[in-house]
């Protein structure tokens, strides 16, 4: 039956080749987008490199206090001194990753400027993220208690800072006018992954500002890593119940609010939530609208030309009916009929998406991105297809169903 | 006849709907995108009132540790001197982190005659601004020495702020209150609006306090001035001074203008991507119409050649089907402008009126043109429609 309705499809669109141009056009266009925006979300929203034990991590980026009654509030992110002095108490955790958020200063080679973020961290920071290193390893628990000044750089900032050399461990590189030793070197880290970019990271201890400093705001964020995933929720709950002893530093304030998201959570909460509220059904729900209100429009028009295309074949469905074929069958076989259209208009779409990743990558707007159209990008396509297609063959075909046979004869 | 045809097509507004709902997305689209491009525009064709070229910023963070507040002081100026003793630079000033073209803001609000105006920007700035932006003086003066032991505080404000507060009348020596109501502040000066947001972006309200003692406890950034001598190898020297200076603290320097073109970025970029994606929507809307039109005019190829059999000239079929896109067109467009009317009556997002007026009238126009430049070749077709032929297929 199926090929059946495949043949007859692929008569129809060889039939009024102007509409199909059209159809085809208006869905390929749409999908291009949404797979290059799929491509985009599932970067910045699934496991990638470094971050690849996500589903056994939890996030603790903000430190919110907030006085109720005068509804006056103050957000940053952790200090060192919380996190040593209070999440590292932490039992259930395996590994606990303290780092400084990226900060940004200027090295000059040759008098030629090179700006560089740059992440203070800790030991543990190596072993929860994987990195991949192309030359030379990590810093030891040794070498940070001893403040050697000793840096771990990218790959792109070896390329900036010494050119093309073979290798750049045990070389030095000068910044923010000190010398650190070279150590190793890391494959990039996508712009994205805000939690792990950077140029150059370096031991906490040889921080310039004073990172003992006794306040539970601070400039630091913490990545719990549980030893499995059923341990995550008992961590959740072991991170609460210490937060809720830590004394307010602040007489300003009367609630504080700190939490460890996973995280999908912690990126809504970055985006559009704060400490009451993570945000994730406001986020879920403003991309929803965007999504909706982009399809809108080559949806009514695909629905205007299906109609069109349907009215045209008002004969042949009016034989159908007359030998007896439901309204049922009918509306199916024009489902199925829009559904293989879209499908090859999906399949185009495809194209034009790998065509554009491959510019989008090329242009490098964003560093190190790198968009891939992997397994879970195409399941999500091959989702918008057969969504869209319903949405634009449904009205239509119940329209159809509807023609009068008597009056479809007749013409 | 246009009274005629409406009646024609309200009658078909069932079948018409998704033609009709089509061309109202369609308007709200266009009206979206052409609101924010005469947006930009307009601000665009402001003067940008600085000159960012030659403009470095200095960031450090809290590195002169001490209580005394006169030795702060000393420590900072001492630090300003020495660069601005070397040849290449030309001025130096302190200033509050929100530098032109720097994502940071800081507002505040002031009271006057017992009413409050908010969203004025706040620079705290030092006696070297001016010089270092090339600002222009409206009327009054710049701060200098003298004004840090002034009773009340002076400040300077840009003209838009002039302009809410006093009209056309002159501001300076007058006083305002601040966001608490409890200080005077007094009025010294009134300067050019200038774009510190970009160059697409609308200067705002503006106002400048000087840098006083206790403000060096939290100030970070400096902006200097350079010459035509200013290289890459005098920035590497200045950097060694400054970081030798301050030696606890972390230091970046960045030209502004290549914070400037950043800024613009960040306007320009998801404007040319929304701009991409509403082009191919409407192309995609445009062959849309085109075949649907296309379509009908075959399907009343009856009616035409009828009307052909009874006198009626090709040019008058055309341009009755022309007029009677035109009408349903208007139809929708009707809807479309009764809630596009409502953001400038609203005042929505602050944007001046004219702004949705004019946007309102090109994309009624667009569509227009969208809509008959669909219609003109079915029409032409309608008109080569031989009644015979026609009529004898009926």
């Amino acid at each position: 039956m199926f090929k059946n309705y495949f043949k007859i499809a692929i008569a129809v669109l060889k039939r009024r080749k102007f509409f199909t141009f059209i159809s085809l056009f208006g869905i390929s266009f749409t999908l291009t987008v949404l797979m290059v925006a799929t491509a985009f979300v599932n970067k910045v929203v699934s496991s990638d490199y470094p971050d690849l034990k996500r589903d056994r991590c939890l996030y603790v980026n903000r430190v919110e206090m907030r006085n109720t009654k005068e509804g006056w509030y103050n957000q940053s992110s952790p200090s060192y001194y919380l996190a040593e002095h209070y999440i590292s108490t932490l039992k259930v955790p395996q590994k606990i990753s303290i780092s400084s958020f990226s900060r940004r200063t200027n090295a000059y080679v040759n008098d030629k400027k090179i700006f560089i973020e740059y992440q203070f961290t800790n030991a543990d920071y190596w072993t929860v993220g994987d990195f991949i290193f192309l030359e030379g390893k990590p810093y030891t628990q040794q070498q940070i208690s001893n403040a050697e000044r000793v840096a771990v750089i990218s790959e792109s900032t070896k390329k900036a800072y010494f050119g093309d050399v073979p290798v750049a461990v045990g070389k030095y590189i000068e910044a923010d006018n000190v010398s650190y030793r070279v150590i190793g070197v890391v494959k990039g880290v996508s712009k994205t992954m805000q939690v792990y970019y950077a140029d150059l990271y370096l031991p906490y201890t040889v921080s310039k500002t004073d990172y003992k400093r006794k306040s539970l705001m601070g400039d630091y964020k913490v990545i719990l890593l549980a030893g499995t995933k059923a341990d995550v929720s008992r961590m959740k709950q072991e991170f609460n119940a210490m937060i809720a002893k830590v004394p307010i530093d602040n007489k300003q304030y009367d609630k504080m609010y700190i939490h460890a998201d996973g995280a999908f959570e912690d990126l809504c909460r970055r985006m559009v939530g704060d400490g009451l509220n993570s945000g994730v059904f406001k986020l879920v729900s403003l991309v929803g609208l965007v999504v909706f209100l982009f399809l809108l429009l080559p949806t009514i028009n695909l629905v205007n030309i299906n109609i069109t295309r349907i009215m045209e074949r008002s004969s042949e469905i009016g034989v159908r009916k007359a030998f007896g074929a439901s309204s049922r069958t009918l509306v199916y076989q024009f489902i199925v009929e829009n559904l293989i259209l879209t499908f090859i208009g999906g399949g185009i779409g495809l194209i034009f998406s790998i065509l554009v990743i491959y510019q989008i990558n090329a242009l490098e707007l964003i560093p190190n991105l790198d968009l891939r159209l992997n397994v879970s990008v195409l399941l999500y396509s091959l989702l918008a297809c057969l969504f869209f297609g319903l949405l634009s063959g449904v009205y239509p075909a119940w329209r159809m169903s509807r023609l009068n046979v008597v009056r479809a004869l007749k013409s | 006849m246009f009274k005629h045809l409406f009646k024609l097509m309200w009658n078909k507004r069932k079948h018409n709907f998704l033609f009709l709902s089509e061309i109202l997305v369609s308007f709200m689209v266009i009206f979206a995108i052409s609101s924010f491009l005469i947006y930009y525009f307009q601000n665009y064709s402001k003067e940008r009132g600085l000159d960012y070229e030659k403009v470095w910023s200095v960031s450090y963070d809290e590195s002169y540790k001490t209580k005394n507040s006169d030795s702060l002081t000393m420590y900072y100026e001492n630090l300003k001197n020495v660069i601005k003793a070397l040849p290449e630079v030309e001025e130096v000033s302190f200033s509050s982190n929100n530098i032109p073209y720097a994502n940071s803001i800081s507002t505040t609000s002031i009271t006057f005659k017992g009413k409050s105006f908010d969203g004025i920007n706040q620079y705290l700035v030092g006696e070297g601004y001016k010089k270092v932006w090339n600002m222009n003086l409206e009327e009054g003066r710049w701060f200098t020495k003298e004004d840090e032991v002034a009773k009340d505080r002076p400040i300077v404000i840009n003209e838009t702020l002039k302009r809410d507060l006093f009209g056309d009348q002159s501001a300076v020596g007058k006083s305002t209150a601040d966001y608490e109501g409890n200080k005077k502040l007094k009025i010294i000066g009134v300067v050019q609006d200038f774009k510190a947001n970009g160059d697409f972006q609308p200067s705002g309200r503006a106002m400048f306090w000087k840098v006083d003692t206790a403000a060096f406890r939290w100030l970070n950034s400096l902006l200097i001035k350079v010459g035509p001598k200013a290289d890459a190898a005098f920035e590497s020297r200045l950097y060694k001074l400054i970081s030798n200076t301050m030696k606890n603290s972390s230091i970046e320097i960045t030209h502004v203008s290549e914070l400037r073109i950043s800024k613009n970025e960040a306007t320009v970029m998801p404007m040319i991507i929304f701009s991409i994606i509403a082009g191919f929507l409407i192309l995609n809307v445009a062959l849309g119409l085109f075949g649907v039109l296309w379509y009908n005019i075959n399907k009343r190829k009856g009616e035409i050649g009828l009307r052909r059999a009874i006198g009626a000239s090709g040019s008058s079929v055309s341009l009755q089907l022309v007029a009677e896109s035109f009408v349903l067109a208007s139809m929708s467009l009707i809807v479309g402008v009764f809630f596009a009317l409502q953001f400038p009556l609203l005042g929505v997002y602050n944007v001046p009126s004219a702004v949705y007026l004019t946007a309102i009238l090109l994309s009624v126009g667009f569509i227009y043109v969208l809509v008959i430049l669909c219609a003109l070749y079915p029409g032409k077709q309608a008109a080569a429609i031989l009644p015979a032929v026609a009529l004898h297929e009926e």
